[in-house]
């Protein structure tokens, strides 16, 4: 089917962009990689007048990695930022992992961070690493600049708290503690090119003593959005990790979900996943931990 | 770029030549690509980024030219199978593809060239780990992908000994 917008702009700097998406309103999208809403435009689910290109501007696509915090352009395409040594070798290499995940080269050379989270798909890549690392969404709109916590951006499928005429303009990942780790794992059919049935992302941090100090898990294509797996999180805290720890863990994570059965699994088979991959990414943070 | 009230006007380059044309907007890549270069080379398939029959090669980077704008070539360089050929006749790759029955229907070939392309172009000394991974969003219905793997892994070495 044709798509149906009649202007398209490609603007080459954030202040350009905002002012179009604000006199445009409700009847403009933003495209970035274009993944998702070109599809969408073409399948006419998406039915805009204008299209507001923000993949021309050079500051959407800045990274910054120092000691105390990562910053991530959000329209920086997610091959590039899989592949960046100063992510990779950073205590938000996840991050780098997360984005290698995203389906095919081709669409990885194009696709980008803020596209997969503002698509708010409950089995996006990117966004169990930023849910296991606190990230920070950096939005700038009509009433100036403010900062959204990961956990707080998405409300519904396809759906975050963002406003009409807000731009993602990057996402900030704090510091995280010594003897801290992530690990992330995506099920599918065909591998990476295909959108997950299950993921699971945890991150673990241990205090000298081994005891587990801080825990972040998150689960995806278990519910409308992706989640934090808050009950298990706080089981962890204080325990030491053992066989029966893991075990139990993981028994609560399948336990406090309520996934859907589609054509792609059923509800039963997406909480026996769950079950499995959130033992074993514990596993493997603790063993990245060493 | 400059916009006019209902058309853009877009320059690139294909297959190193300039191209500028006036166009509508609301038109993909691989639409402009077949239905006012000609360049039917480039196939249309799913349309909706599956299959990877599309692909081209923009800017160095393998992408599925169904789910590029064409506003978004503005100012790229982009290359298709057929920009492949040079004076000496085929490239390494497409010379493989034939010697090593790497093809049956076709239809999904230039695709997977042009993937083989931009992976080699990157990394001269791709694994047949790396040219599976590259490959992955190509999709072929009749070869079963060991003989495009070997005609790749063949290309490798032959583009690696003439250079
Ligand atoms: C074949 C195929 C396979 C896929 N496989 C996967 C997969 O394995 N894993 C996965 O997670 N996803 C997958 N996807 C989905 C999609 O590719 C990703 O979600 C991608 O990251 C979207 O990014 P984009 O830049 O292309 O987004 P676009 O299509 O450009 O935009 C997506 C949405 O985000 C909005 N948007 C984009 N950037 C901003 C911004 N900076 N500020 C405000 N709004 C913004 C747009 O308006 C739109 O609503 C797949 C898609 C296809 C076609
Ligand atoms: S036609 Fe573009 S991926 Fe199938
Ligand atoms: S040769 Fe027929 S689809 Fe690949």
């Amino acid at each position: 089917m044709k798509m149906k917008f009649e202007k398209y702009f490609r603007p080459a700097t954030l202040d350009e962009a905002l002012k179009l998406v604000q006199e445009y309103g409700a009847d403009c999208k933003i495209v970035a990689g274009g993944t998702d809403v070109v599809i969408r435009l073409r399948s006419q689910m998406l039915k805009v007048q204008t299209i507001v290109d923000i993949s021309a501007i050079p500051e959407l696509k800045e990274v910054k990695v120092t000691e105390d915090k990562a910053v991530i352009g959000a329209a920086l395409d997610l091959m590039t930022l899989s592949k960046l040594p100063e992510l990779k070798n950073s205590q938000w290499a996840i991050i780098a992992e997360c984005a290698g995940h995203v389906s095919s080269t081709q669409v990885r050379n194009r696709a980008t961070m803020g596209g997969n989270n503002v698509n708010a798909s409950p089995s996006a890549d990117t966004t169990p690493g930023l849910l296991i690392s606190d990230a920070v969404v950096n939005v700038i709109g009509p009433d100036g600049a403010r900062d959204i916590a990961i956990n707080e951006f998405f409300t519904g499928p396809g759906k975050t708290v963002l406003k009409q005429g807000e731009i993602v303009v990057s996402f900030t990942l704090p510091a995280q503690d010594d003897r801290c780790e992530a690990a992330y794992k995506k099920f599918s059919i065909r591998g990476d090119t295909d959108i997950a049935i299950v993921n699971v992302g945890v991150r673990l941090g241990l205090n000298e003593d081994g005891t587990v100090k801080k825990a972040r898990v998150a689960l995806g294509g278990v519910a409308p959005t992706s989640m934090r797996a808050v009950a298990v999180e706080e089981y962890l805290v204080g325990k030491t990790i053992t066989e029966d720890v893991i075990e139990e863990a993981a028994t609560i994570a399948r336990d406090s979900i309520k996934p859907i059965s589609d054509q792609r699994a059923s509800a039963e088979y997406r909480k026996e996943m769950v079950y499995v991959y959130v033992k074993h990414m514990i596993r493997e943070a603790v063993a990245k931990i060493g | 770029m400059s916009i006019l009230d209902r058309s853009i006007v877009v320059s690139f380059e294909v297959n190193g030549k300039p191209v500028e044309l006036i166009t509508a907007p609301n038109r993909t890549l691989v639409e402009v690509l077949r239905e006012d270069l000609g360049l039917t080379g480039v196939k249309q398939g799913c349309d909706d980024s599956n299959c990877g029959v599309c692909t081209v090669i923009m800017d160095g980077k393998a992408v599925k030219s169904c789910c590029v704008l064409i506003g978004q070539a503005e100012g790229t360089k982009i290359t298709t199978i057929e920009g492949l050929e040079g004076e000496n006749g085929l490239h390494p790759i497409q010379q493989a593809f034939i010697d090593h029955f790497a093809i049956q229907c076709g239809y999904c070939t230039p695709g997977m060239i042009l993937s083989a392309k931009a992976l080699l172009d990157e990394n001269p000394n791709a694994t047949e780990e790396d040219i599976r991974e590259a490959l992955h969003g190509n999709i072929c219905r009749c070869t079963g992908y060991k003989k495009i793997v070997e005609a790749i892994e063949a290309a490798r070495d032959e583009i690696n000994a003439q250079a």
